[in-house]
């Protein structure tokens, strides 16, 4: 009887609603699959991935394709990326993950009608250009900045800071919003600022010159190759400051690399909620990429492309202005927590200060309510 | 009868015929010199004998064995060696270094025997040290074996180029030029040194300008000129052979035109 | 901190910096001085010496030796390490290089470029794209040397960059191999007349660049505690830098101009504004080049006529 009905309806379903008949929803992603950042990359394509599986099939859908695109890092290679996605029909791009690509590739994309959903990309700027078809998943360098001001002055009550940067666009960008945060609040000093080459692995002149300095924090705006060398070297040069740095270095790989010269380093992300959901999707992501750990930007593509098929199985839409009609007017719960965009195409959302304690990132403090974790 | 024989050689570099069906014989235990003008074609009979290049026709023997398509690391184990006309030396080697280049494929030891300092390799290298330095001694050269080559005045250099092609111990010894750029004193201790040499059983393939020198230890000639052999005999014939002059004035003559 | 102290700890971080691009540039510079051809696959070969290097330890760190045989432990890593590549190395001359000696000197460039990008691509494939942890059996602790910090494994690794540096100088100036070596680098038709295999000598020279750029990549590993499939990038830079500084095709010049060019990167970062360490060690490369076009130690090639 059951069979019976199902049949029904699937013939019901394929003759009678002849209008979703043939319709697909295509995915690019946008992300370092090549280059030293090849790891974030790669979580950005399988959470993704892992994100149209889990969902399929979408209602009013016959099919759902996801497309992967390099960006390497680079504008250009991000742009002919862009591109290529857009000559192959995407309706919605994730990506991409350093602010350097996706700040060019946003022209494109927002040229051709494109939804666009960075999982990596923070700089503020990048939804301060009046684009109604840009969302971000991750919280703004600004909000991070902020985030660590607070942290270091309110529950720290340190006095003296020395940045490190890459002089890349986001890691310039958190430097130079903390200095900001800082020159605000009037009570941390910035006493050094440094700069080191991406892909360098000695750091060390740089860091007996800190240590000469003697700051109570040193901040390492890096990405996490350079960030689990620096601190090694740290610690083996005996620089007695508090290390602190960004989600750029949140990674299982930086614990793995720096092992036990990680002990005691501060560090901004996202809140993590503990929610089945959650447990759930780090579940399915272990069993089909076959790892033990994810990487932190895995969860953030992972709602995003999450957010794109839910507005658009809501919708039963694909065009850019429907789509983010929809993907802005709801609320939605995702794995990295609440996910509500502003106007900007913003989400509400604002770091929390980890620790790493016996080899594990342990939440600490929470900047908005000022209160232990 | 250990003799080189070439029988017919001839090399061409594009248009150019360089050496022309050349047939010649050096005896052993003699001293025989090549000479001509200029562009004869001289050091390229070396090279071909030395396995630079090939010669385009002919047979090159060499004790009954046939040299035209060896490489010349084989043939100076063939007990072959030679100086060059523009001295090759090793410049940052010294001369102890030099000789003892000079004597590789006479020597043994492996890269693993050689890293790993063997009881052979160590008595080798002792047996090589003692030997070079006896060679240094024959060629007055001792008291400078550790300086490096390309700080040697000129006329040393020139003998060290002996010293080197002599210690790969060989039966057939081709010098190019040997007394060029020496001043008269240093060309009459050559002259002696090469007779001393040939007293050793050496056969000696002598290339010079030198006409005091060529004459005066001489015991065969050879003239080229164009390419082609145009007198052979003892000494004093070759002085005397019409050819011989004509083929000296007319280069001569050329180059005082090109000088002017 | 005083002064004293920082300069200190500013020169061994130089030191130790120094003798890792001298190591790998030893290995561009044998291989330029014997056959003229900048080996721009080094870099993937240093890489794959950290690979191995990498393996080996973690395998041997699981059976619990680093803990009972340390020293043999060390031994044994850096000996597979070094013999993989120096078969690695050979192997490369053999199909990339060999083929081409006779050929214009752009091909013999292209096809190392090509050797490169095979080998690059290769170790992404088969080791990821991204960080692999080095075990980090000397820890973390450090030595105060008058207030500078030296780590036990910088202190290790130095003295076994000297040791390969001084083996190698051994090698080449006493050992009659070394010997035919350096005469090939001067002039290889003399070298052949002379009765010198030189064959046999290119692959030895190729045996040995690399497993010293495979014993750098370790060192790499140990210290810096992890290995990428593309670090062989910036090192080889530096270490190419470093050759051409010293004047490539002599050996002391590039032990030298790998001191130079970390003392330089050093010195930069530790007294200067740190953004501009790379522009100046080129600028300092091209002054050299400038004003002395064979590099510090270098000699104008050998004329190869006879
Ligand atoms: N490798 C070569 N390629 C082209 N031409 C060559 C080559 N070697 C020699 N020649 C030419 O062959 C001719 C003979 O040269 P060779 O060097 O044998 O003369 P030579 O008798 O040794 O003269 P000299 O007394 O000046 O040394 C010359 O015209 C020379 O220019
Ligand atoms: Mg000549």
């Amino acid at each position: 009887m059951k069979k019976l009905a199902l049949l029904t309806l699937s013939l019901v379903l394929a003759l009678g609603i002849g209008t979703a008949a043939g319709k697909e929803l295509k995915i690019g992603t946008l992300s370092p699959l090549t280059g030293p950042y090849a790891q974030d990359g790669t979580d950005i394509k399988q959470g993704v991935i892992t994100a149209v599986d889990a969902f399929s099939p979408v209602k009013g859908f016959d099919n759902v394709e996801v497309l992967p695109g390099d960006s390497a890092c680079d504008g250009g290679k991000a742009t002919m990326a862009a591109n290529k996605l857009i000559n192959s029909g995407v309706d919605v791009v994730v990506g991409a993950y350093c602010s350097s690509a996706t700040e060019p590739a946003q022209i494109p994309l927002m040229d051709a009608g494109v939804v666009q959903i960075t999982p990596g990309s923070t700089a503020e700027r990048l939804t301060h250009k009046g684009y109604d078809h840009f969302f971000r998943m991750p919280p703004r360098d600004d909000v991070q900045a902020w985030s660590t001001v607070e942290f270091l002055t309110k529950k720290q009550g340190v006095k003296t800071i020395a940045l490190i940067d890459d002089k890349q666009t986001y890691t310039a960008g958190l430097t130079e919003n903390i200095r900001k945060f800082a020159e605000d609040n009037g009570n941390l000093e910035i006493v050094a600022h440094e700069h080191i080459t991406p892909g360098d692995s000695d750091f060390t002149a740089v860091l007996t010159k800190l240590k000469r300095i003697s700051p109570d924090v040193i901040y390492m705006a890096v990405y996490q190759p350079e960030g689990s060398k620096m601190i090694q070297q740290a610690r083996k040069l005996d620089v007695d400051a508090t290390f602190m740095t960004e989600d750029a270095v949140f990674h299982p790989k930086f614990l793995e690399v720096a092992g036990s010269a990680a002990e005691g380093v501060y560090l901004t992300f996202a809140k993590a909620p503990e929610t089945p959901e959650r447990k759930a999707f780090e579940e399915m992501y272990k069993k089909k990429w076959n790892v033990d750990s994810i990487g932190s930007y895995a969860y953030y593509a992972y709602d995003a492309a999450m957010v794109a098929l839910k507005a658009a199985e809501k919708c039963g839409c694909t065009d850019a202005e429907t789509l983010s009609k929809t993907i802005r007017g709801t609320t939605w719960e995702g794995v990295s927590g609440e996910i509500k965009f502003d106007e900007k195409g913003d989400r509400e959302l604002a770091h929390i200060i980890w620790v790493v304690k016996d080899n594990q990132f342990v939440p600490y403090w929470d900047p908005i309510t000022g209160k232990d974790l | 009868m250990t003799e080189m024989v070439l029988k017919n050689v001839s090399k061409r570099f594009g248009g150019l015929k360089a050496v022309s069906d050349l047939d010649m014989t050096v005896p052993e235990g003699r001293i025989l010199s090549l000479i001509g003008p200029n562009g004869a074609g001289k050091t390229t009979v070396f090279n071909m004998v030395t396995g630079v290049y090939p010669p385009t026709r002919g047979e090159i023997h060499y004790n009954g064995t046939r040299l035209n398509r060896l490489k010349s690391s084989t043939i100076v184990s063939h007990g072959i060696a030679r100086t060059f006309q523009n001295i090759r030396l090793f410049g940052s080697m010294t001369v102890l270094e030099n000789v003892q280049v000079g004597m590789h494929c006479r020597t043994k030891s492996g890269p693993v025997r050689a890293l790993l300092k063997t009881p052979f390799e160590r008595k080798e290298e002792e047996a090589i040290t003692e030997k070079t330095m006896e060679l240094l001694d024959f060629f007055g050269l001792a008291d400078k074996y550790n300086e490096y080559a390309s700080n040697l005045p000129y006329g040393d250099q020139r003998l060290l180029e002996i010293a080197r092609a002599n210690a790969s111990s060989p039966k057939l010894l081709l010098l190019d030029e040997p007394a060029a750029g020496m001043n008269p004193i240093e060309t009459e201790a050559l002259m002696d040194l090469i007779l001393k040499l040939r007293d050793t059983g050496l056969t000696i393939f002598l290339v010079e300008h030198d006409m005091k020198l060529v004459m005066g230890i001489s015991e065969q000639i050879v003239v080229l000129d164009h390419g082609q052999k145009i007198a052979e005999g003892a000494p004093k014939d070759i002085q005397r052979n019409e050819k011989v002059i004509e083929a000296y004035l007319g280069s001569g003559a050329k180059a005082e035109k090109k000088a002017g | 901190m005083d002064f004293s102290a920082f300069i200190l700890q500013q020169m061994v971080n130089a030191l130790f910096l120094g003798s890792i691009y001298a190591l790998i540039a030893l290995g561009y510079t044998m291989v330029y001085g014997i056959i003229e051809l900048i080996n721009f696959a080094h870099g993937e070969l240093f890489t794959a010496g950290a690979f191995i290097g990498v393996i080996v330890l973690s395998g041997l760190q699981q059976i619990g030796w680093v803990e009972t045989h340390f020293v043999l432990t060390l031994f044994i890593v850096f000996g597979l390490a070094m013999a993989y590549v120096a078969v690695l190395g050979v192997a490369l001359e053999h199909v990339a290089y060999r083929p081409l000696r006779n050929a214009s000197r752009l091909s013999a460039l292209l096809s190392a470029l090509g050797m490169s990008i095979f080998l690059s691509n290769g170790m992404m494939l088969s080791q990821g794209v991204s960080d692999r942890a080095y075990p980090q059996v000397f820890g973390l602790e450090s030595i105060d040397f008058f207030g500078a910090m030296i780590s036990h494994s910088q202190v290790f690794i130095i003295l076994l960059a000297f040791v390969l540096m001084v083996g190698l100088q051994f090698f080449v100036h006493r050992t009659r191999l070394g010997k035919a070596m350096r005469a090939t680098a001067q002039n290889r038709t003399i070298a052949r007349m002379l009765g010198i295999n030189i064959d046999q000598t290119i692959r030895i020279t190729f045996m040995i660049g690399p497993a010293l750029g495979a014993a750098a990549g370790v060192m790499v590993g140990l210290y810096y505690g992890a290995v990428r499939f593309d670090m062989g990038f910036i090192f080889m830079i530096k270490a190419f830098a470093a050759a051409i500084l010293g004047g490539i095709g002599s050996i002391p010049g590039a032990v030298l101009g790998g001191l130079i060019i970390g003392g330089i990167e050093v010195a930069w970062a530790a007294f200067l504004p740190s953004a501009w360490k790379d522009v100046t060690t080129f600028t300092v490369l091209i002054l050299v080049l400038y004003l002395k076009p064979s590099g510090l130690l270098g000699e104008s090639e050998a004329d190869l006529r006879v």
